[in-house]
């Protein structure tokens, strides 16, 4: 059942070359004979923290030298998992024109969306740095912890890349469809405000699987350790995302070039 | 050794409308009854293929005629894996490049030496393949400094020039050529003339769709005659030309 996708996972990751050039080459693109080329997007990202964490730090009522790291920390993270689920859903229609030319895997034109995302995040990680730098870093013990949450938020994202990816080369009102979700995910989700904070509708975030998902990522930023649940829920929603999606994959992956 | 064998091979296209594409359509679908005759409007399967059955074997040159959407692409784009057969089976052996659309498949805002990178791989070869054969594939395409400015800037000749040295210094056993003679200016379709009958020489398999029957006198030693999607004849070049030259005139 998963056999199609399995060789054609393995296949896409021995080309790794490819998929890094093809991600470079959006990035080199966005930025072509800019200056400052990708910081750009360090620059932008510092300018929405800043703003968005003077007013609503203030309207929160909260204290600069928390609310600041934790909102880079959030949008950072926040940043890289949504442009992976929404870039991922033109990751085939967009390579079209290589798609009908070469039979290469075809997951690499998905991978090659995460290892973009990645690549952005660490321009725009520069922005935690320096905030840390000023405000002191909470515990240096765990922030070791953040590369395995980076890790299994990469994870996360891919899965769900290669299921819109696939979806939106046969619908194509699919990229519209999931750019709103985004943005309405961006709002239910504790990113700019704080988990407790929530308090008449806790639900929305309890049972939102993407605090879950930004927690691991960021707490150990935030010198907090992930608990328990969290990477019991994390990593069991990296697992089953990834059989459903290998599964679907397998079974479409014959019709992409018939569809795009 | 290499082969290639399509055993009775269909291939359904869908032409999907924009319409057909979009999921409203598709939900709208679910509550009526009459789902094929609703259904028909959106999507229309073209039969590209039915049911061809053909070997080739290592050593052979085969050409590939017939007129205008008689399934000459198609039938390279399923022996070079592309499209996947509706029904029938492909078995294949060996490395397989595809040089269908040579001008295709390459970044606008990219360097030429960048794009040779990208194409190089795009094709399958390997990193050190790469390294050894820049060098080779900038000096036949001739274009000097200009390999290190975006090819945005380059004329449609000099990108052309670029994309077919890039694609034919892959080493195949199994070539697929559709269409690729028509090449930048006349003294550079001197030198592509032999190094395509360089690349000939070096496959095991070439497979090449044309419109020009002198070159596929000249090139070819078998001929498969594409008519409607299935095939009309396939033998020796001589007698199957001859008959196509026959049917067109008549």
């Amino acid at each position: 059942m998963l056999k199609f996708a399995v060789t054609d996972l393995k296949q896409s990751m021995a080309s790794w070359r490819l998929w890094m050039l093809l991600g470079w080459i959006e990035i080199r693109q966005r930025y072509a004979r800019s200056r400052l080329g990708p910081f750009w997007l360090t620059i932008s990202m510092g300018v929405v923290i800043a703003s968005i964490g003077v007013v609503y730090g203030t309207l929160f009522g909260q204290k600069m030298s928390d609310y600041l790291p934790y909102l880079a920390a959030s949008l950072v993270s926040w940043g890289m998992f949504a442009s992976t689920v929404q870039e991922g859903s033109t990751a085939y229609i967009s390579n079209a024109a290589y798609i009908r030319q070469v039979a290469t895997a075809k997951l690499i034109y998905v991978l090659q969306v995460p290892w973009r995302n990645l690549i952005i995040l660490a321009h725009n990680f520069v922005i935690i740095l320096l905030l840390l730098a000023i405000f002191g870093v909470p515990s240096w013990a765990t922030l070791p912890l953040f590369i395995p949450g980076l890790v299994i938020l990469t994870l996360n994202a891919t899965w769900m890349a290669m299921l819109t990816g696939l979806f939106s080369a046969r619908f194509r009102d699919l990229p519209q469809i999931i750019a709103s979700l985004v943005q309405v995910a961006f709002y239910v989700t504790p990113i700019m405000y704080r988990p407790e904070a929530l308090t008449r509708f806790s639900f929305l975030v309890r049972l939102n699987p993407l605090t879950y998902l930004l927690d691991v990522v960021r707490q150990p930023l935030l010198g907090q350790v992930p608990s328990m649940q969290t990477y019991v829920l994390t990593i069991g929603m990296a697992i089953v995302g990834w059989l459903l999606a290998l599964t679907v994959t397998s079974r479409y992956l014959k019709r992409i070039s018939y569809w795009i | 050794m290499a082969f290639i064998e399509l055993k009775g091979v269909t291939l359904d296209l869908p032409i999907y409308e924009v319409h057909g594409r979009s999921l409203k359509r598709q939900l709208a679908q679910l509550g009526r009854r009459n789902a094929i005759a609703e259904g028909n409007d959106g999507v229309v399967i073209v039969r590209a293929l039915s049911d061809v059955s053909v070997r080739f074997e290592s050593g052979q040159r085969i050409g590939l005629i017939g007129h205008n959407g008689a399934g000459k692409s198609t039938i390279l784009r399923v022996m070079a894996g592309i499209y996947a057969p509706t029904a029938g089976e492909v078995a294949r052996e060996g490395k397989v490049v595809p040089l269908l659309d040579i001008s295709l498949g390459m970044d606008d805002n990219s360097t030429g030496l960048q794009n040779i990178r990208l194409r190089g791989l795009l094709l399958g070869m390997t990193d050190s393949e790469l390294k050894a054969k820049q060098q080779e594939i900038a000096d036949f395409c001739e274009l000097g400094d200009y390999l290190d400015l975006p090819i945005r800037t380059y004329s449609s000749g000099m990108r052309v020039r670029l994309a077919f040295a890039i694609s034919t210094a892959v080493d195949a056993e199994i070539l697929l050529l559709d269409e690729v003679m028509g090449v930048g200016d006349a003294s550079f379709m001197h030198k592509a003339q032999a190094r395509l009958a360089d690349l000939h020489r070096r496959a095991e398999i070439v497979v090449l769709a044309m419109h020009s029957n002198a070159e596929i006198r000249r090139t070819c030693d078998t001929v498969l005659w594409m008519d409607h999607g299935g095939v009309r004849m396939f033998g020796p070049t001589e007698e199957i030309v001859s008959a196509y030259e026959a049917y067109v005139s008549a």
